[in-house]
């Protein structure tokens, strides 16, 4: 059986391994066909090895590209290989941190710097503010909230309405039953006009109204976990 | 020996040995000596750039002729696009003359290397790229399975069948050999 292109060439490009090798060799040494065959192929390949770019055709170019890296990157290694290279990367990067940085230090001077100038009555307002804000933020719930105002007795907060010239109207509501739902409505109320505080033993809801020429403030205590957020608002500003 | 692309002195090194080979993968894919100047500027700046290790000098060669190939293939494709491909080739003006061969006889083998070169670029990029490698990089077929990531047996079928072609596009020519 005779040698097909593909041993040839292989053979031809002394790749072929051992075995197969001499036993090309051998077949070559008589079969005239695979002879031609084969130098034909060896033909087709020096051919095309015969236009290699020469060496002679190789060295301009290979002078000029060399002058070129030479000139750009290997005279100056240092610049180019690590500042250079480093800075373009950084230097943006850097500006633009930096700028944002000064953007944001000149923005909170210009804003609290005009506030500091401008308010010289606000530090009392602040104050004040301060002051309330720790005895809520302890006691969120009912209990805490209604202390404050239970450090008074219904005494010393008429008279300390009294004093600033508030006429005060005082009714009882009866205990509402707990299955109600509290937000629901006032509930039931059965109103008694008392002239007297009862002092603290009052044991149910006490509903203190207090009417004025201008400011009309509410105030509404209750034993029940009724939510007190709406109640602390006026508390405090009664207790002002 | 461990090779440091950005080391000055070993970057010497490689580019005094592998320019040639670089040079002419470049040109018989491009078979265009400027474009192919480019290529290889190209990569060996970006071998400079890069600062990579290389176990070895053949691991630095199969890296950069990988580059220079695919950059070549690309350049080609681009042309291929512009449809002015082997029209170039057939203008383009040869090389330096050797003034050690006499008239008759350089221009016999400059009208062979005009041909194989046309014929060469006429085959399709993946068998142009093996016997690319093979004549002009004098890669064996292992080291050309290493760049182009096929197997040997791959490149083996890959040379058998850019022979062929070869040999229909010659043939039809009428080759003068040397």
């Amino acid at each position: 059986m005779c040698l097909d292109d593909q041993i040839l060439n292989t053979y031809l490009d002394g790749e072929l391994e051992e075995p197969w090798k001499s036993q090309v060799e051998e077949h070559l040494s008589y079969c005239t066909s695979c002879k031609i065959r084969y130098n034909s192929l060896k033909k087709i390949k020096e051919t095309v090895k015969s236009a290699a770019l020469t060496q002679e055709e190789i060295q301009p170019h290979q002078d000029r590209v060399l002058a070129m890296i030479e000139k750009n990157y290997l005279n100056k290694p240092a610049k180019k290989k690590f500042l250079g290279k480093e800075i373009k990367f950084t230097v943006p990067q850097f500006m633009g941190v930096a700028a944002a940085f000064v953007i944001v230090f000149a923005g909170a001077f210009s804003l609290f710097g005009n506030r500091e100038a401008s308010s010289i009555p606000l530090p009392d307002v602040n104050n004040t503010i301060n002051l309330e804000k720790i005895t809520p933020v302890k006691g969120t719930e009912v209990t805490t909230q209604s202390k404050t105002l239970d450090d008074y007795t219904l005494d010393e907060i008429l008279k300390y309405l009294d004093g600033k010239g508030y006429s005060v109207d005082i009714h009882l509501k009866s205990i509402q039953p707990i299955e109600q739902p509290a937000v629901a409505e006032p509930a039931p109320v059965e109103e008694a006009p008392v002239e007297e505080a009862p002092a603290e033993e009052t044991p149910v809801i006490e509903e203190v109204t207090v009417v004025e020429e201008a400011p009309v403030v509410e105030v509404v205590e209750t034993v029940e976990e009724t939510p007190a957020v709406e109640e602390a608002q006026p508390a405090e500003t009664v207790k002002e | 020996m461990e090779i440091k692309s950005g080391n000055e002195v070993q970057f010497r090194q490689v580019y005094n040995e592998l320019f040639p080979v670089l040079m002419k993968v470049a040109y018989h894919i491009t078979y265009n000596q400027d474009v192919a100047e480019d290529i290889c500027q190209d990569a060996f700046i970006r071998f400079y750039d890069k600062n990579m290790a290389f176990p070895s000098m053949d691991d630095a060669k199969f890296w950069l002729i990988r580059v220079v190939k695919n950059l070549a293939l690309n350049n080609v494709k681009k042309k291929a696009r512009e449809n002015a491909s082997i029209e170039k080739i057939k203008k383009a003006p040869m090389a330096v003359l050797n003034p050690f061969r006499d008239g008759a006889s350089e221009l016999l083998i400059q009208e062979s290397q005009q041909t194989v070169r046309k014929a060469v670029a006429q085959l399709p990029d993946i068998y142009r790229t093996v016997i690319v490698l093979k004549e002009y990089a004098g890669l064996d077929y292992r080291q050309i399975g290493k760049v182009l990531g096929i197997s040997e047996s791959n490149v083996k079928v890959r040379v058998h069948r850019a022979r062929k072609d070869l040999e229909v596009f010659l043939n039809r020519e009428d080759v003068n050999v040397p």
